[in-house]
């Protein structure tokens, strides 16, 4: 059973099936399936910075923006090759979003999210703006990216580039949040003063959330040009920062895994408002008030209520100091072991956590 | 054991992937989307959202004439279908309809393109494809200019409505010209040859003004257009803006010469959205339909409308996709029994004719001129009644 249903064989069983995608599909199927890709990495990086970090910022769709302009301006403005443009794309995107971690030091909750949607508003008015460098509201066409010697057309090598790229910052995410980073950020989300109080760093982990949050979405950025062959501001508007959000929304806040299902969720059903042609708007904005009123934590919890192996160790303890099941904490592929709670914020207080001053 | 068995997938899926990979090779593609009884014909644009108009509409016109033309026998027998897609009006949407058309429901041609930034961005994979287009709503210039060997349009395109504003404005001897404009994809196809063409004849905008899409008050832009003095105003804007400017330069009593384009040539609509009597004695604007809904040239196609859509009223949008689907069929017929891609675009590539809702001829041109409609009417309100002008 735990072959079929277990954390490890479902993420082994997803990354294959969409790792065969461009052999066994068509091209429509091939290109939903790196919409996925694209989704996952946006998702997972939304969820560093709001779902364990807590800071409730609405400029995720601009940092996706920030990467896909920084790219294809790179290489349309210098002619510079995709491989050097990308990291650029991605390093405008990460300096960005660490901008955004001043903000973040004295404001928080609804006014967090003002101020980092006000920014996200700028960029856009920018992106449509700011003609001579951005070629306004409508758009451009960066250069083709050259895959030689690899005998692989462009929509290829990007989706599998988008492959590797899910993967390993899927890979990334999970052990960051296993690790001291990951406690302090629950620990910045469930409290700052008691955090501060923990001896944690505000400023060096809000930063590193927000850059974190800007790499994730820079990356998908950058492989978003790569991609469509087509840059344009639209694709960047507030309907994508909802999409961003309700993919999160929908996996799990603070769960990793989540973020992964999240993403998958949100472009299947993407396309399957097209094909029942309802309105993409109403569906989604339907959906995040469903799930913020009734199920703020995602599927996410309906799959570990089913299946206790697919708990998270978000507060995992190195090795050499005390052990889990000191803590009453689950192993991974336990089938019979109780579930840990849904949101580790519900840990009752009494309850250890496991792991020193981070 | 369980640390193995991620590598043992992943070799079975690489095996797995490798023998499909060799696998046959695509089908010819010529007759894609035909079969003795019918040929598919995809369409993409927006369902929903503001600009639905352009898409959801418009393929209810298209969706009218093959219903006509099925109920007469189809065209060489074979009944035409259409498929839609959604593209959302964004970039990814659009290129994903064209995948999903072309690779997936396998269609013979697609008719529609909607929002221009959706439609450029799809250009590539269009090409790539080969599937015949035909747009029908996209007004950008670089969708057909320079000419795609498979894409051909039967939409004014933005280039010819700007230069036909400008020269309808000196026609009427307007000395001092302002531009008022939105600012997103639509309007940017539009302005840019507006200033192109406005050097060329060097005219100079005294002023030139931004307007929101979703304006409720044009208050200051109204006063700086009094201010100038102008004698004509270029608006490249939609219904709404353009209304709400209307009405407030007419609140300070300014009332110069307004030119718009396509996108207001419903003028009962637009009268009523700018709410004041007489408000539009200075209004002309151009269309791409030689008819107003409520002409009794087209009571056929309002009737038929009406009957397939029971909660549309017959509009320029349905009249749009009207007149590009009778150029589509016209197509498949000049391509005769033996249908390809490639007889159906030598039949666009050679078209001259004349269809019954578009104010002039639509004349293709392979190679050289895949813009086959050049010719925009004007519409203005004389004595209460919309009328034609020379």
């Amino acid at each position: 059973m735990q072959v079929l249903v277990g954390k490890r064989a479902f993420l082994t069983a997803l990354f294959v099936f969409l790792f065969v995608i461009p052999w066994i599909a068509n091209e429509y199927h091939t290109f939903v399936a790196n919409l996925i890709l694209l989704y996952v990495i946006l998702s997972l990086g939304l969820n560093l910075l709001i779902g364990f970090a807590g800071q409730l910022a609405l400029a995720n769709a601009a940092m996706y923006g920030i990467g896909a302009y920084g790219t294809g301006l790179l290489m349309k403005h210098f002619g510079l090759p995709f491989w050097i443009s990308a990291p650029g794309g991605v390093a405008i995107a990460v300096i960005s979003g660490t901008l955004l971690a001043l903000p973040a030091l004295r404001l928080s909750g609804i006014y967090l999210a003002l101020a980092t949607l006000a920014f996200a508003q700028f960029t856009f008015w920018l992106m449509t703006h700011w003609t001579p460098v951005t070629f306004g509201a409508g758009g451009f066409i960066p250069p083709p990216i050259d895959f030689s010697p690899l005998p692989i057309t462009q929509e290829t090598g990007i989706y599998y580039l988008s492959w590797g790229a899910a993967l390993v910052l899927y890979v990334f995410a999970k052990h960051a949040m296993e690790s001291p980073i990951g406690r302090a950020f629950v620990a910045i989300r469930d409290g700052e003063v008691a955090a501060q109080a923990l001896g944690i760093d505000l400023l060096k982990y809000k930063s590193l959330a927000f850059a974190l949050s800007g790499f994730y979405a820079g990356v998908a950025g950058a492989l978003y040009s790569g991609m469509l062959g087509f840059v344009g501001p639209e694709s960047f508007d507030l309907l994508q920062m909802v999409l961003h959000k309700a993919a999160v929304v929908l996996g799990g806040m603070g769960s990793v895994i989540g973020s992964l299902i999240g993403g998958v969720l949100l472009t299947v059903l993407v396309e399957l408002t097209k094909e029942f042609k309802f309105s993409i708007e109403v569906a989604f904005g339907g959906l995040l008030i469903v799930f913020v009123l009734f199920q703020p934590n995602g599927v996410i919890v309906f799959v570990r209520r089913l299946l206790p192996g697919w708990n998270e160790r978000l507060h995992y303890v190195p090795p050499g100091k005390e052990t889990e099941e000191d803590f009453g904490a689950v192993p991974e592929t336990d089938p019979e072991a109780p579930a840990e709670p849904d949101d580790p914020a519900e840990v009752p207080a009494t309850q250890p956590r496991g792991g020193g001053p981070v | 054991m369980r640390r193995r068995y991620p590598v043992a997938a992943l070799a079975a899926a690489l095996a797995f992937g490798t023998g499909l990979a060799a696998g046959p090779a695509s089908a010819d593609v010529q007759m894609q989307g035909v079969t003795d009884n019918e040929v598919r014909i995809g369409a993409f644009g927006p369902f929903g959202g503001p600009v639905y108009l352009y898409g959801k509409l418009v393929m209810n016109g298209v969706e009218a004439v093959f219903d006509k033309v099925n109920s007469e026998g189809g065209v060489h027998g074979r009944n035409v279908v259409l498929v839609r897609e959604d593209d959302n009006c964004k970039p990814e949407g659009a290129i994903a309809a064209v995948k999903k058309l072309a690779y997936d429901q396998k269609v013979f041609a697609i008719i529609g393109g909607a929002c221009s930034n959706a439609t450029l961005a799809s250009v590539p994979e269009l090409e790539k494809s080969g599937i015949p287009m035909v747009v029908n709503s996209a007004v950008a210039d670089g969708i057909t200019d320079p000419p795609k060997t498979n894409i051909y349009t039967t939409q004014l395109t933005s280039g010819v409505e700007s230069r036909a504003q400008i020269d309808f404005a000196l026609a009427r001897g307007a000395k001092t010209m302002a531009v008022v404009r939105m600012t997103d994809a639509w309007a940017m196809a539009r302005y840019n040859p507006l200033i192109a063409y406005a050097e060329e004849k060097g005219i100079e905008f005294v002023e030139n003004l931004e307007l929101g899409v979703d304006a409720n008050d044009a208050t200051p832009q109204a006063l700086k257009l009094k201010g100038a003095g102008v004698d004509a105003v270029i608006m490249i804007l939609y219904p709404k803006p353009g209304a709400v400017l209307i009405r407030d330069s007419l609140k300070i009593g300014s009332n110069p010469l307004w030119v718009g384009q396509t996108a207001i040539n419903d003028f009962v609509a637009f009268e009523k959205q700018v709410g004041v009597p007489d408000a539009l004695t200075n209004f002309v604007t151009i269309t791409a339909t030689a008819f107003q809904p409520s002409d009794p040239e087209v009571k056929d196609w309002t009737d038929r409308v009406k009957s397939l859509f029971p909660n549309d009223e017959l509009s320029v949008f349905n009249m749009n996709g009207i007149g590009s689907a009778q150029v589509l069929v016209e197509a498949l017929r000049k391509a005769g029994p033996d249908l390809t891609r490639d007889g159906f675009l030598a039949a666009m590539g050679s078209m001259d004719m004349e269809v019954d809702v578009y104010a002039g001829p639509i004349k293709c041109s392979a190679g050289e001129s895949h813009q086959c409609n050049q010719h925009p009417g004007w519409l203005a309100l004389e004595d209460g009644k919309v009328v034609k002008l020379q």
